[in-house]
């Protein structure tokens, strides 16, 4: 389903960057793409809901803003990265890398740099929820499977044992990299689920099995935004009709 | 290891596949044979052949245990692998569950590589329908180049389609490239493996992945030398390569699996939630799964007690009556009315014992016994025991053998193989063969306690459950600790709804089965009690033995038969057990005492084989001895302590 989730990518980072200019017209679009400008990327944009295409005028939705909004600070964020710490070309490596990265990567990162407001460019760079919570300390973006919730999904990262037997069995199970599982239960025993099947095993290999971590633990709370407030105040209806499902590719 | 090439026109058909994804449907559904099958992994520990026609092409039909890929850790892999290099079949059948049809793909790829004529069968195609997962299996043929057929195997739904197939069956499309420095060293290791090896291009991706049973195959078979020549191909190939050869050639699988699957899989978004997958949360949960299976438990039992005995009461007074009152009419006395009809006669303690008391139980046991295999609810106990099992010295390997002997001792002990440690093989053996009741066993359990009512059931396998983990403790205790521990890692069956057919002719098979391997041993086991009686040498016995029957275990003396009757088969002992009950010749604590030692007493003659083909004569004979001595004193001191509280 996410084919074309670079180009589809390319267009919504476009748009922010048109919103910043204060332009909405799909001509300009279509002129400062980065890449090729592709009718049908728009269409599908449009059908999913994260643009507004009226007449001639081309706008985010507030969903389509969310997503660009990710990707923005993820390139702007690599930008920096790539400036500050090894200088000089950072255009190409930043362009591949927004791509790929996950949120927390970019928040850990976000961190080390101490909270960077502009890339190199000088445009802003959209606040993170490590911003909002000026955190102090990069927490681990990787983390063991052991740590998840119940019920918690998350994308294996790698995989942190060496005994060949058992990275083989667990790869013939498809828990690899890049694979999405699921904690079902710790006790008595460890259940993941992993492609549509359900694995009991031992607490030693699924601390093994490393993912990209999804809880955010930003230690120094200062500052509270508003919208901050407001995620909070949904906790009860997370916690009667479940989380939602991470999306996955 | 290899044959010579035969001369008949038959050829061979070899199904594997991951273990439960349905081979043994496909085996049956092919060949009409009846090969066990379960929603449970191990349940083919050996390789079965039938033969069949499709067309006019003869073809023998070969079922195999699991496989999850040809680079192999395990004896029992090594087996499956040994079947597919020495049998060199004409035609492989790949059997795929299609819900896990991705797991699936590192084994086709394997298969792929040594080109032999392939058909893949995805079977449970109804449920990846009712998932929301939508496979294009058309194109699954069109990029593996081979036939792939949909199939439903529980129900028989595409089998005409696969025999089909097999006829179409041909080398699939392998096109994956590891890079120039590893394909050249294969092609290099490759021309240096004997001319008669089957499948070199497999041979030498597995050395090459550092396989060490293919290279222990290899120096046994063709000598030190060849190997040594291939070995200096791999070193060669290790030091141009830097980084795991192994690791690089996994991942370009794995690539090729994720393009694949990316191709040919397509899921729904919002996918309806299972019913069948909450039940199987439920079952394993450390809160709701204990509740979940003492429920089970009590209502197996219930059923036993309410069903199945009054079923038996009813054929006895239907069936065995009418015939025990015309013979006593014809011989009021003497040999002949003894013989038939007497307390150790042909037909009485025979057929009678066999027919009207044992057979309806097991009946209704294996009914519902087969339906909870079906369903796939037993594997989950691995997950609820494990934590316990832990403690005995098990590691997670074991559970699924030990949770396997309440199906059948004899096949749980044959799957003790898969455990590395010959210590914790021991311990499972040993515990397998001790305090758990088979199937059979726990049916007739579950009638003679019932008979006494609930309390007695519960006190019974308390005992049993309590004297099995204090043995285990104490096993693990004293044998010494040795080798590396192996992680556990067990994939659990998704449970689906029970097929009624399906379970209908399991149990028909299991009641044969039963009849077949021991209908006659209850007639020998008769003569041979009425023989030693009418010598005197049964009463010699008894009295030998009163001070242990009678002393020790508190039981009557008419119970020496049944232990008799133990060595020859369980349910023999059982039958005459209820009989004694019916006379009026037991109570409520010789019930409890007479099941707990029938249950630890020796194994079936079945059992006791495959014990001492796992563990050799003098280790299996020496643990059987320690067995029923403890089994002695076990019951002994439950008679005592049961004597004083009631």
């Amino acid at each position: 389903m996410n084919n074309n989730k670079r180009e589809e990518e390319e267009h919504l980072e476009r748009l922010w960057g048109m919103r910043e200019a204060g332009q909405d017209s799909i001509d300009i679009l279509k002129e400062t793409i980065n890449g090729v400008f592709d009718p049908r990327i728009v269409d599908e944009l449009v059908l999913e809901g994260r643009i507004e295409l009226t007449g001639n005028r081309i706008k985010l939705t507030k969903q389509g803003e969310d997503h660009a909004r990710k990707v923005i600070r993820a390139h702007r964020i690599a930008e920096r990265l790539l400036y500050d710490v090894f200088g000089g070309e950072f255009e190409t490596g930043a362009c591949e890398f927004e791509h790929t990265v996950t949120v927390e990567l970019i928040d850990g990162i976000c961190t080390l740099l101490g909270h960077p407001r502009e890339c190199p460019h000088g445009m802003p760079i959209p606040e993170g929820e490590c911003c909002r919570r000026s955190a102090k300390t990069a927490h681990n973006v990787v983390t063991s499977l052991t740590e998840l919730e119940i019920g918690q999904s998350a994308r294996v990262a790698y995989m942190n044992c060496n005994a060949d037997r058992q990275l083989h069995k667990l790869n013939g199970l498809q828990v690899r990299p890049g694979a999405i599982v699921k904690l079902h239960q710790r006790y008595p025993c460890y259940v993941i689920e992993c492609e549509g099947a359900h694995i009991a095993m031992d607490e030693e290999i699924v601390s093994s099995v490393c993912v990209w971590s999804d809880n955010r633990q930003f230690e120094p709370v200062e500052k509270k935004a508003l919208e901050l407030e407001r995620k909070n105040s949904r906790g009860w209806g997370r916690l009667i009709f479940g989380r939602k499902k991470l999306s996955n590719s | 290891m290899k044959k010579s090439s035969n001369p008949t026109p038959v050829k061979k058909i070899l199904i594997v596949g991951l273990p439960n994804t349905g081979k043994s449907h496909i085996f049956n559904n092919l060949t009409g044979e009846y090969a066990l099958v379960a929603n449970s992994p191990l349940t083919t520990i050996e390789i079965k052949r039938a033969h069949c026609r499709i067309g006019s092409q003869p073809y023998e039909v070969v079922d195999t245990p699991g496989l999850h890929s040809l680079y192999i850790h395990s004896e029992e892999e090594l087996v499956v692998r040994d079947a597919i290099f020495s049998e060199r079949p004409d035609v492989i059948i790949q059997s795929i569950d299609a819900n896990r049809l991705k797991q699936s793909l590192t084994l086709t790829a394997d298969l792929l590589t040594t080109g032999i004529p392939m058909v893949i069968s995805l079977n449970a195609i109804d449920e990846t329908a009712r998932k929301g997962m939508w496979i294009d299996s058309d194109g699954l043929s069109r990029l593996l180049g081979i036939p792939v057929v949909e199939s439903m195997a529980v129900y028989g739904h595409g089998t005409k389609e696969l025999k089909e197939a097999v006829g179409r069956a041909r080398a699939g499309k392998w096109e994956v490239q590891y890079g120039d420095i590893i394909e050249n060293g294969l092609l290099s290791i490759e021309s240096g493996l004997p001319e008669d090896l089957a499948y070199k291009g497999t041979v030498s991706l597995l050395m090459l992945m550092n396989d060490t049973f293919m290279t222990d195959y290899l120096k046994k078979e063709y000598g030190e030398v060849t190997w040594a020549k291939s070995e200096k191909e791999i070193d060669k190939v290790n030091r141009q390569y830097r980084g795991n050869i192994s690791r690089v050639i996994i991942n370009r699988r794995n690539k090729w699996i994720d393009d694949v699957t990316e191709k040919i899989i397509k899921k729904q978004k919002l996918a309806p939630r299972e019913f069948s997958q909450g039940i199987a949360r439920l079952s394993r949960h450390p809160v709701f799964g204990i509740p979940i299976l003492l429920m089970v438990v009590f209502t197996m039992f219930y059923l036993v007690v309410n069903v199945a005995n009054a079923l038996a009461e009813w054929m006895n007074d239907l069936l065995w009556v009418p015939v025990e009152n015309g013979i006593s009419r014809v011989f009021p006395t003497g040999f002949l009315h003894d013989f038939l009809i007497g307390d150790y006669g042909v037909l009485s303690l025979g057929l009678a014992n066999a027919l009207v008391t044992v057979l309806p139980i097991l009946s209704v046991f294996f009914i519902m016994f087969n339906t909870l295999e079906d369903i796939g609810y037993i594997p989950n106990l691995s997950v609820l025991t494990k934590r316990l099992l832990g403690k005995l010295g098990l590691t997670g390997n074991a559970i699924m053998p030990l949770v396997l002997g309440f199906g059948c001792k004899t096949m749980a002990t044959l799957t003790t193989k898969t455990l590395r440690s010959r210590k914790e093989r021991y311990i499972a053996i040993y515990l397998i063969a001790f305090a758990i009741p088979c199937a059979a066993q726990m049916g007739l359990n579950m009638s003679i306690l019932g008979r006494m009512g609930t309390s007695a059931f519960v006190i019974a396998f308390s005992v049993l459950v309590f004297v099995e983990i204090v043995m285990g403790i104490i096993l693990n205790k004293i044998l010494k600790e040795e080798e590396e521990k192996i992680a556990f890692i067990q994939e659990l069956p998704a449970m689906r709804l029970p097929n009624l057919k399906g379970i209908i002719t399991k149990t028909y098979y299991r009641l044969y089965w039963f009849l077949r391997e021991s209908l006659m041993v209850f007639v020998y086991a008769a003569l041979v009690l009425f023989a030693i009686d009418k010598l005197g040498i049964l009463d010699a016995t008894k009295r030998m033995l009163s001070p242990i029957i009678e002393g020790l275990l508190g039981l009557p003396l008419a119970m020496v038969d049944a232990i008799i009757l133990c060595l020859a088969r369980h349910e023999v002992a059982a039958g005459l057990i209820i009989n004694l009950i019916k006379k009026g010749q037991m109570d409520y604590v010789q019930c409890i005492v007479a099941v707990t030692i029938t249950t630890m007493f020796i194994p079936c003659f079945a059992n006791i084989m495959a014990m001492i083909k796992e563990l050799g004569t003098r280790s299996a004979l020496v643990m059987m001895l320690m067995i029923n001595a403890s089994a002695f004193a076990i019951a002994g001191a439950l008679n005592w302590t049961l004597v004083a509280l009631f």
